[in-house]
């Protein structure tokens, strides 16, 4: 079209020229070419950025990929370029659209449940949002093989997405199977996108939130609940037990240890008991009648004076007892006498 | 004369104009010459000509082409209504055909969505849910505490035979066969979406509400039971350490116990005259003991004490 438009008018305004004589033919000839020429370079010169690959093509045709850099084409659209940010990473959302990317980025969730809301393999549903990351590697096939490549890569991400979880349990989607589902998706997404001749590389596949549907959370939440509440109970018997157990075990060591000092305390005693009686039963032994009449005495000299009452009744004398007033007063000692007197 | 060179020279042009045509990268072309097609389809891109004004032109895209299918409801074999979202990939293989039968691509479009949701609609009615969601026989991965928990209610993936690939397979091929003289090569069909229809939603919704409910008794009832089991074993623990220091500290006693009364009947049970000396001691030992202020003292006249009286008095 450029091509038609710059020429036309060269041709159809220069025999014209006549019948304006008051205009400086020279100076319009001048502006003219001119004009030209810079339409020449702004059609024909180009740069490539960065973070992109052209493509040129002459009447359609692909003829060369340029890297970036100041380059040259045919000019009037006999060559055109198509630039493909080849380098740049290319994100798709499902599930979730960033609102305001930034330090604390906005996400809206809204509008996209046809996205997320799937089927797991246990037939239970389930709300997956992700994020697929991806790269132009063959700009040629990027840009030829496939029409509307970017909604075709979508359509594909998401089939795969749902082929996957489709096969996991529910619980497997929400916790332990994340990563595994990550990983399968690139695979097969990758093998997709190869089969479909999409020139794309898909670098990362991401879960985001992957969450119960909304009426079911709360029941999901009670079984998190329910589990701590599990280990909760657990814990407070265990730490009972804990508590109760390595006490009694010293309990028990104190008591054993409280034996074996009655042990050694009664044998001691019984020994030195023993020893005791020996010493004096020898001495006994030389002089029994004496060593008794005088261990006798000796006892009563020691308990007589003790005693608060004391009464000396004749053998004859009976009906003692209604005489003495026992009243108030410890009523135990009677038979001691008898006992002392008993003894030979 | 200067006008009519003007005017052959604009003719010139326009037919030279209308002799050259471009043919990009992504399309592949037709000509027709009074409506009939001329030569083959010209599908590699660049600078062609034809003869003008009598010889017309037309585009179709060569690259790989998109159809997306409507959400449709359908039932499955087991009665269960899904929403079903399929895609399509196909091209245009033969331009000619492809023209003849549909004519342009909304006329393919519209023939795709008759052969393929047509073909979606058997294979649904065909199978159980189950089929279309999973694709193989895979064991699910479970974390312990939740296998544990719902070892009693539902772990496992129920088995399919044929599952979502193949029923895939048999949709593509059953309408590739009738897409096949519209000039159109279909290359996939991929179920985009399944979902549950509204009504079935909230009956799945309860289900998974209930089956919430049971594993979460089942943990709570766990927790109890296991706490009840861990105080169970302290209580015997503790019976058992103390019942055995108990047993120990009582041996310990008896075996002392008896080796005093060994050394104490060694000592005293030489003879009769020791056993009578023991008597006596302990007796006065015992009287030492037991008298104090309390004590009434009755002194028989009769007692040794008074005796050794007598005995002095009396001598």
């Amino acid at each position: 079209m450029a091509f038609g438009g710059g020429k036309k008018p060269t041709v159809v305004n220069f025999p014209e020229m006549p019948d304006l004589p008051k205009v400086p033919v020279g100076r319009i000839r001048a502006a003219l070419i001119a004009l030209v020429v810079v339409a020449v370079a702004l059609s024909s010169v180009f740069t490539v950025e960065p973070e992109e690959e052209a493509l040129v093509l002459r009447f359609g045709e692909y003829q060369r990929t340029l890297q970036p850099g100041l380059h040259f084409k045919l000019p009037f659209g006999i060559e055109r370029a198509q630039k493909v940010p080849v380098q740049r990473q290319l994100k798709q959302e499902f599930g979730f659209r960033t609102v305001k990317a930034g330090v604390r980025s906005q996400f809206s969730t809204s509008g996209y449940e046809d996205e997320s809301n799937m089927l797991t393999g246990d037939l239970n549903a389930a709300v997956v949002q992700w994020v697929v990351q991806y790269r132009v590697v063959d700009s040629y096939k990027f840009l030829f093989r496939v029409r509307h490549v970017e909604d075709t890569f979508g359509d594909m991400a998401e089939a795969i997405m749902r082929t996957v979880v489709g096969d996991r349990t529910v619980n497997e989607v929400l916790t332990v199977g994340r990563q595994e589902i990550e990983d399968l998706v690139k695979v097969q997404l990758q093998e997709l996108a190869d089969q479909y001749e999409t020139g794309i590389r898909v670098d990362q596949v991401v879960l985001q939130n992957v969450t119960p549907p909304e009426p079911v959370k709360p029941s999901f939440n009670e079984v998190n609940q329910a589990e701590q509440e599990r280990e909760r109970l657990i814990n407070e018997a265990q730490s009972e037990y804990n508590r109760a157990v390595p006490r009694a075990e010293g309990e028990a060591r104190q008591t054993i240890q409280q034996a074996e000092g009655y042990a050694i305390n009664r044998t001691n005693r019984a020994r030195g008991d023993a020893a005791r009686f020996l010493a004096l039963y020898e001495s006994y032994r030389k002089a029994p009648e004496v060593t008794r009449t005088r261990i006798y005495l000796e006892t009563m000299e020691t308990i007589l004076p003790r005693a608060g009452k004391k009464v000396v009744v004749d053998d004859d004398l009976e009906g003692l007892l209604p005489l003495l007033d026992l009243t108030g007063r410890s009523a135990a000692p009677p038979p001691s006498p008898q006992g002392g007197g008993g003894g030979e | 004369m200067r006008v009519v060179v003007l005017a052959v020279g604009l003719l010139l042009v326009i037919t030279l104009g209308s002799a050259i045509y471009v043919v990009n990268e992504t399309e592949q072309v037709i000509v027709t010459q009074f409506g009939e097609p001329v030569g083959g389809p010209v599908d590699t891109p660049g600078l062609k000509f034809k003869i003008p004004l009598v010889q017309k032109i037309h585009r179709f895209e060569k690259r790989f082409l998109e159809w997306e299918g409507d959400v449709e409801e359908l039932p499955t074999k087991d009665k269960v209504f899904v929403l079903i979202d399929t895609y399509a990939r196909w091209r245009i293989d033969d331009p000619l055909l492809f023209f003849q039968r549909v004519r342009n691509e909304r006329g393919a479009q519209s023939r795709l969505d008759d052969i393929v949701d047509g073909e979606t609609r058997n294979a649904i009615a065909r199978h159980n849910l189950i089929e279309v969601v999973r694709t193989s026989n895979r064991e699910p991965i479970t974390d312990e505490s939740v296998f544990e928990a719902e070892s009693g209610v539902q772990a496992e993936l129920n088995e399919i035979r044929e599952g979502r690939a193949a029923i895939r397979e048999q949709i593509l091929a059953a309408a590739q066969r009738r897409t096949e003289d519209l000039g159109i090569e279909l290359l996939d069909v991929q179920f985009k979406r399944i979902n549950y229809g509204d009504q079935v939603l909230r009956d799945v919704y309860n289900r998974m509400i209930s089956e919430r409910k049971r594993i979460s008794e089942r943990f709570r009832s766990e927790g109890q039971g296991e706490k009840a089991k861990i105080l169970g074993d302290m209580e015997r623990e503790l019976k058992r350490v103390r019942s055995e220091a108990y047993r120990q500290a009582e041996e310990i006693r008896g075996r002392a116990d008896a080796e005093a009364t060994d050394i104490y009947a060694a000592a005293y049970d030489q003879s009769p005259a020791s056993r009578r000396f023991y008597e006596f001691l302990k007796t006065m030992e015992t009287f030492e003991a037991t008298v104090d202020a309390d004590t009434w003292m009755v002194l028989s006249t009769d007692g040794d004490f008074f005796r050794f009286l007598e005995d002095s008095g009396g001598g």
